[in-house]
């Protein structure tokens, strides 16, 4: 008896809950973007929305990506809509999406406009925090139903975040330069989320009070702030040679302490949730550091 | 149709010239003389209101050219220039046709028969119609010049201002084109010309204008003017005087 | 000789081409839609898919395409006039380089929409202005003269962009150079550029034949009777205004107001009330053209409009100048 009305009523729930199956969620341009089915078609249009969007277990259902979108390898396969700064609309269009990530600052706002007018879902992902990349998932995973794989990945992304904290952040701190590009040499400051991954790690970002988010600098400004660690992305994930410049300033002390690191770019400069290997990599190079100070 | 000028006093840079008073009547071919640079070419086209003058009036047939219409001077009054500007890809037919703007300068306007026709034989008229169709810039200068003559021709005005008729041509074109001028004074046309060649004066001019750069113009019947004592201080030259087949000849005698 | 046919069958014959090129245009995408799926698309018939590709991406831009291309090309042909040179253009003159360097100002100040056509078009007339007063001595301009103002004056604007790149915020950039690149995949609403065209058309019209005599000169004009005041005044607005909506429309294109004007005249001859309706009916062709290519050529990547417009102008211009008249 008990059986047979728990299964009447969970019955009847279960018809409520996918009739009015709806769910709403908040961009990070602070937009309410609601869905009163699972999404099952989603373009992405960068390649940090689409590690999100594979993140949040719906990496099934992304349909279309754009060029550069190489992580997951599963990504590579996906028909891409070309350049995010250029956007092929039609083929965008003809593939039907029911869910586009848009990049906020790197998607032409006038195609993004064309889309919001033809009465596409648009969910804008341009996350400037650890907490953000979470909530992006999460959000992410919920309009497309998948809210269970979502949670964990973000769930790991800020344990591992919060204990890399625990570990590294209060230990003694250590100045740093994070060369973002080589010529013009540029960097970022206090404002970007690199920097919020170097404070991590119980660095101080040399440029932080820097009025420009992404100041471009020439070399003496880095020399008079000698830094005691330099840190360099690259064109490549193995290329290292922006670090062997600084080898010609014996005297700096990153280079006299031999303290010229290489992060692979993808995994720091892409706000996903690879961002936690990255930042493992940084938070150890910078404890390398510490251990050679004498 | 009558041009004259009071106490006219053309703009030259940097120079205070006595200033013109004088009447041009129909029918008569006025020459202009002088030494380079004078304002020979700047009379002219102060005289077409292509230009500022300091001060005076000019008048055609009694009105005052400020308060003329500039398609009414256009349609009374043609120039030919000097110099051309010739930028832009034309034929020598086109070029002539541009002639008769002033008097129809609507775009909708097409060229009739009869425009065509008459361009035609103002081109035959200057020994041109073999060239009817070729661009102006595989023409010789003298070609060139008989282009904007013939377009002249075409405008018909009734007071020509023709600055160096006789630029790059040779002597029979010389002699046609003179011919052709004073065809239009016999028709009661008023001609205007600056001259650089004292003896086409002789031959071809009723009256004369003498701009001297330092002292008052002279003005008057070209036998009257055209003396050796009054073109030797106009050009700071000596000249010697002769006749040939009855006509007074001027040259330098050096 | 080769005036044989009328004016208006050549007019014609160009309106069909003109078509022609419109109707390619809107068959061809990164989709492919099939000649039947357009002309149901286009009676707002078939399927929902069809009709939002031709009605809303490719329509408008190929309406922009076609205003654009019509602009630059009319106001290269008046710039001409207006300059008594060939090689007069608003690219080449700076104009399209003061429009930019002020719509690029304006992005920087966060300005965005009406504001941004008033700036370019305060820019295409302050440097048409400058180049124009600076090129002047003693009321005479002389064509050496000008051309080494204007081709000064454009360095001194691709100065000012080369700065405004280096200190902007990274996010504006892409907006940015949009602008510079000359791109239709921006461009909106195409209502103000053909708003713009014909009434300029409309304008500059009855004073064709008084344009063919200014090409002549200014004195020569003047003794023809042309208000040669008046016509360069009416020209210089007109050519600024024209090539500040098209910047504004399609950031800026190069070329097209240099080679399709020049083109035409050797083909056509140098009488206005043919060339500048010739003009614009080829410009807005070649843009068309060229834009169709851009965005289908390598698809799903899309290319900047005035790459193509040069690639395709640069060996067809080429080869006039050889066969033509000049």
């Amino acid at each position: 008896m008990f059986k047979a009305t728990s299964a009447f009523i969970f019955t009847v729930l279960f018809f409520y809950v996918s009739s009015v199956w709806g769910s709403c969620v908040i961009d990070d341009r602070e937009r309410e973007v609601c869905s009163n089915a699972p999404v099952t078609r989603i373009a992405a249009l960068s390649p940090g929305a689409t590690e999100l969007a594979f993140a949040a277990g719906a990496g099934s259902k992304v349909v279309t990506v754009v060029s550069f979108s190489d992580y997951p390898p599963a990504a590579q396969e996906i028909e891409s809509v070309g350049s995010p700064s250029r956007l092929d609309l039609e083929r965008l269009l003809a593939l039907k999406p029911d869910l586009i990530l848009a990049w906020g600052t790197g998607n032409p706002s006038e195609q993004i406009s064309t889309l919001l007018r033809l009465g596409m879902r648009v969910f804008y992902v341009e996350p400037h925090s650890f907490s953000s990349i979470a909530q992006d998932i999460r959000d992410i995973a919920q309009l497309a139903g998948t809210e269970a794989s979502g949670d964990v990945a973000a769930s790991a992304f800020l344990k591992g975040i919060s204990d890399l904290k625990t570990q590294y952040s209060q230990k003694p701190k250590i100045r740093t330069f994070y060369q973002v590009w080589d010529e013009p040499l540029m960097t970022m400051n206090g404002q970007h989320y690199i920097n919020q991954v170097v404070e991590l790690c119980g660095g101080i970002n040399v440029f932080s009070k820097s009025p420009r988010l992404i100041p471009r600098l020439n070399k003496e400004a880095v020399l008079i702030e000698n830094p005691e660690v330099i840190v360099a992305g690259g064109m490549g994930e193995r290329n290292a040679h922006w670090l062997e410049g600084w080898r010609a300033f014996p005297e700096l002390m990153a280079t006299k302490q031999d303290n010229l690191f290489f992060v692979p770019p993808s995994l720091l400069q892409r706000p996903t949730p690879r961002l936690l290997e990255g930042a493992k990599i940084l938070c150890e190079k910078l404890d390398l550091a510490r251990s050679r100070r004498g | 149709m009558m041009l004259s000028a009071e106490l006219l006093a053309l703009d030259l840079p940097n120079r205070n010239q006595p200033p013109l008073s004088f009447v041009m009547n129909p029918g008569e071919i006025w020459g202009i003389l002088g030494p380079n640079g004078v304002g020979k070419t700047t009379l002219l086209h102060t005289l077409a209101n292509l230009r500022n003058k300091r001060s005076g009036e000019i008048l055609l047939n009694g009105q005052n050219l400020l308060d003329c219409q500039r398609l009414f001077i256009a349609q009374n009054m043609g120039v030919l220039f000097q110099e051309h500007q010739d930028g832009f890809p034309a034929t020598v037919l086109e070029t002539v046709l541009l002639g008769r703007f002033p008097h129809n300068t609507s775009s909708w306007h097409k060229d009739s028969e009869e425009d065509i026709a008459l361009a035609t034989l103002a081109l035959k008229q200057l020994e041109l119609e073999a060239l009817a169709s070729r661009p102006l810039s595989q023409l010789s200068g003298g070609e060139r010049q008989r282009t904007a003559i013939a377009a002249l021709l075409f405008q018909a005005p009734k007071v020509w201002l023709v600055d160096e008729p006789s630029n790059h041509l040779d002597l029979h074109h010389q002699v046609a084109v003179m011919k052709m001028l004073s065809q239009q004074a016999l028709q009661n046309k008023l001609v205007v010309m600056t001259l650089h060649d004292v003896n086409l004066a002789t031959k071809w001019c009723s009256h004369v204008m003498l701009l001297y750069p330092d002292r008052p113009a002279l003005m008057g019947k070209t036998e009257q003017l055209l003396t050796v004592e009054n073109l030797e201080p106009l050009y700071q030259q000596r000249l010697a005087q002769g006749k040939i087949n009855d006509q007074l000849v001027f040259l330098p005698s050096v | 000789m080769n005036i044989k046919l009328s004016h208006n069958s050549i007019l014609l014959l160009m309106l069909l081409l003109a078509i022609v090129v419109v109707v390619f245009s809107l068959s061809q995408g990164s989709v492919a839609l099939t000649v039947s799926e357009v002309a149901l698309a286009l009676q707002s018939e078939g399927t929902y898919l069809a009709q939002t590709l031709i009605w809303e991406l490719r329509v408008p831009r190929v309406m922009a395409a076609f205003a654009t291309g019509a602009l630059l090309s009319l106001a290269g042909a008046l710039m001409q006039i207006l300059l008594r040179n060939p090689l007069a253009d608003p690219y080449v003159l700076g104009i399209s380089g003061g429009a930019s360097v002020m719509v690029l100002g304006a992005i920087l100040l966060g300005l965005s929409g009406v504001l941004l056509s008033g700036a370019a078009f305060i820019g295409a007339v302050i440097s048409t202005l400058l180049v124009f007063g600076l090129s002047q001595r003693t009321g005479q301009t002389t064509p050496i003269r000008l051309l080494l103002t204007g081709v000064v004056i454009a360095a001194g604007w691709g100065a000012c962009i080369t700065l405004m790149l280096a200190v902007a915020p990274p996010q504006k950039i892409p907006g940015m150079l949009f602008w510079l690149m000359g791109d239709l995949s921006y461009a909106h609403t195409p209502w103000l550029a053909w708003v713009t065209l014909l009434a300029a058309m409309g304008v500059i019209m009855p004073f064709a034949k008084s344009l063919n005599v200014l090409s002549r000169g200014p004195l020569q004009a003047a003794a023809l009777g042309v208000n040669v005041t008046l016509v360069e005044r009416l020209v210089f607005v007109l050519a600024s205004l024209m090539t500040a909506v098209a910047v504004t429309t399609a950031g800026s294109v190069g070329f097209v107001g240099l080679v399709v004007p020049h083109m035409m005249r050797l083909i056509l001859g140098n009488d206005q009330r043919v060339i500048l309706p010739a003009a614009a009916l080829a410009g807005g062709c070649l843009v068309t053209f060229a834009d169709t290519i851009a965005r289908t050529v390598i698809a799903p990547e899309q290319l900047p409009v005035g790459v193509m417009t040069a690639l395709l102008g640069v060996p067809t211009f080429l080869f006039l100048l050889r066969k033509g008249r000049m």
